[in-house]
């Protein structure tokens, strides 16, 4: 009995050790966000903002477009997010669609022949930059650097190969005899994806749409090669706002993460029941 | 690798010819959709062939791939052979020099650098956030009180966009920073470790960055994992009286096995990408001690315009990565094999 109690508050500090690691940054950025100029750096730093204020929100949401000038640079974002909203929900959306029709035309019908999915996933385990040199090239002479279409085409294919995987393990998990059986009642193939298959694996997609969506949202390697002033990605106006201030605006900086970061766990949290299951890769035991 | 994988599907469903209930089920299909009634009926009844099909979701993929792979594969070859840089004209115009660049890029001992360190990180890294991830799913395994509120807060990480964590961390990590507060306050005296200047310590703190936001991810694949043993081979081990250390050995870890793989696979096959962190935290100094492989090629092709240089960097590396790509696509393939080999009575 003893033991057994001694074992859940060793379970709970370590688990609690964590979790202040895991909050603490986020926690910090937050903040951060809400804090005056003259609170960004101070020794000790302040966990708690003094006189919290909306004013970096208010910087960078007002519209308008970044001015870069003299060391000093004001970068309005909501372009930005429009571009990188638009482009990831694009391409995230296509590629869910094509990708689970593709899955699910391989693992009933075997199209491709059997490694196909371990093809496709080999490419995407290529690192990015070994492509994005003759991209650049490729896309100029094809006049897509620059464009929405462009980058929508990029994260289609590096989208892909995950929404394939994970599309898979949910696909299994449909009884083909229930599809049979609609078969041999006159039901059209159509029919039975839109009337059994796609509601038998609408948590799958919902997780995959999230997880794509996550990962186009975030990119920043290709989006900064295959863009220049035209589209303009929010992780790119960070890196642009990190690497061309002398004096950081640490403020304004934070309100951005914290604007990019809120939609995605908001969503994170309403599927969270079904995010443990589509990480399985087709590789768990039912 | 030809193994002898079992079809994806079982034998009913893939083509067999003069299979009966499969090709008695077509025909009726086509039956009941009545050819005259409009175009769009005829030409959903054509789509309807398995024929058809089934290359349905197949040509606008390949298609995709083929537009933006082969091309761009042929002009990477293509421009590692010749010595153009941006500044030099049309790349149609640019001097053959053959191997040149290849051995310039073997001699250059940035590069070199760059590839051990990109290797050194993830080997790093990698086993951390194993660790770490399986370490928690496990003191997460039984219900018990507050078990949602962790899992929860632990999956955060994976949600933010990397270049923020790269951002946020380095607003921690400056040298009067809350990071340095804190580790004062644990260690009871004053601690300045100037984590974004210092050479080993901008090391540590690129690694912290992946460490922090991908355990999240380990963490996930072995809760599910976890969730996913079959309870028989357990509870048949405690009655023939195994310890819970012995279960844990002989028999939980052997059946995790493939999830282990994709955890390891899934994380080694980003970690050699490590491109966000190095560029936000630190723009890969001090000097070049956090400069990856994808910071310098990115430097290579744009700061310093350097784009055959790049490319054929780009190709040794392609090389390098190639090697290991074949061995993780192996071990996913053995792992789905043996699956699906345990799934068949």
């Amino acid at each position: 009995m003893m033991r057994r109690r001694l074992f859940g508050v060793a379970r709970h500090a370590g688990l609690l050790v964590w979790m202040a690691i895991t909050l603490a940054p986020i926690y910090w950025m937050v903040m951060t966000s809400f804090k005056h100029s003259g609170e960004w750096v101070t020794w000790p730093p302040r966990w708690v903002p003094h006189e919290p204020t909306l004013i970096n929100y208010v910087k960078v949401l007002t519209p308008g477009t970044s001015t870069f000038e003299l060391g000093r640079q004001t970068l309005k974002i909501l372009k930005p997010l429009w571009d990188s909203l638009f482009i990831a929900t694009t391409a995230s959306l296509v590629a869910v669609a094509l990708g689970s029709a593709l899955a699910y035309s391989w693992t009933r019908f075997g199209t491709g022949g059997r490694r196909y999915p371990y093809n496709i996933l080999s490419i995407r385990m290529v690192p990015p930059i070994v492509i994005a040199v003759p991209f650049v090239v490729y896309y100029v002479t094809l006049r897509l650097l620059d464009t929405y279409t462009g980058l929508i085409l990029v994260y289609l294919a590096t989208s892909l190969p995950y929404v394939i995987w994970m599309m898979l393990a949910f696909i299994e998990e449909v009884p083909v005899e229930l599809e049979h059986a609609a078969r041999v009642m006159g039901a059209s193939r159509f029919r039975v994806l839109g009337r059994i298959v796609l509601p038998l694996t609408a948590a799958g997609l919902v997780v995959t749409f999230l997880f794509v969506f996550i990962l186009n949202w975030s990119e920043l390697l290709l989006a900064m090669t295959l863009t220049n002033t035209e589209v303009s990605t929010i992780p790119i106006t960070l890196n642009k706002f990190q690497s061309a201030n002398e004096g950081r605006d640490y403020g304004p900086q934070a309100a951005i993460g914290t604007i990019a970061t809120l939609p995605v766990v908001v969503l994170g949290f309403l599927i969270q029941k079904h995010l443990v299951r589509g990480f399985s890769f087709g590789l768990l035991r039912k | 690798m030809g193994g002898s994988e079992r079809p994806p599907y079982p034998p009913g469903a893939r083509r067999a010819p003069g299979d009966p209930g499969r090709s008695s089920i077509d025909a009726q299909a086509t039956c009941r959709t009545n050819p005259g009634r409009s175009w769009i009926d005829g030409v959903l009844a054509r789509l309807e062939r398995e024929r058809v099909f089934k290359w349905l979701p197949f040509v606008p993929v390949q298609g995709l791939f083929a537009l933006l792979l082969l091309p761009n594969a042929l002009l990477l070859v293509y421009l590692s052979f010749l010595s153009w840089r941006i500044t030099r004209g049309a790349w149609w115009n640019a001097p053959f020099t053959g191997l040149d660049s290849f051995l310039g890029a073997l001699g250059d001992e940035r590069f070199l650098w760059a590839v051990g360190r990109t290797f050194g990180f993830a080997a790093v890294a990698v086993p951390l956030e194993l660790l770490l991830g399986f370490g928690l799913a496990l003191l997460c395994r039984e219900p018990f009180r507050g078990r949602r509120i962790y899992t929860t807060v632990f999956l955060l990480p994976m949600m933010i966009v990397p270049a923020v964590v790269g951002y946020d961390l380095s607003m921690l990590l400056i040298d009067q920073g809350p990071f340095n507060q804190v580790l004062s306050v644990l260690a009871g005296r004053p601690i300045t470790v100037r984590w974004l200047s210092d050479y080993t310590a901008a090391k540590l703190a690129v690694i912290g960055a992946d460490v922090w936001q991908w355990t999240a991810l380990t963490f996930l694949v072995f809760v599910s994992g976890l969730a996913g043993l079959p309870r028989d081979p357990i509870r048949a081990a405690r009655v023939m009286g195994a310890n819970r250390w012995q279960i844990f050995w002989h028999v939980e870890l052997p059946l995790l096995k493939p999830v282990i793989a994709i955890a390891v696979v899934l994380r080694s096959m980003e970690a050699l990408k490590i491109f966000d962190y190095p560029m936000l935290l630190t723009q890969g100094g001090p000097g070049n001690s956090t400069e990856t492989i994808a910071v310098y090629l990115w430097r290579m092709g744009w700061e310093f315009a350097r784009v055959s240089d790049a490319a054929a960097m780009s190709l040794i590396l392609l090389v390098v990565v190639s090697v290991y790509i074949f061995i993780a696509i192996r071990v996913l393939r053995r792992e789905r094999r043996r699956l699906a080999e345990e799934a068949a009575p």
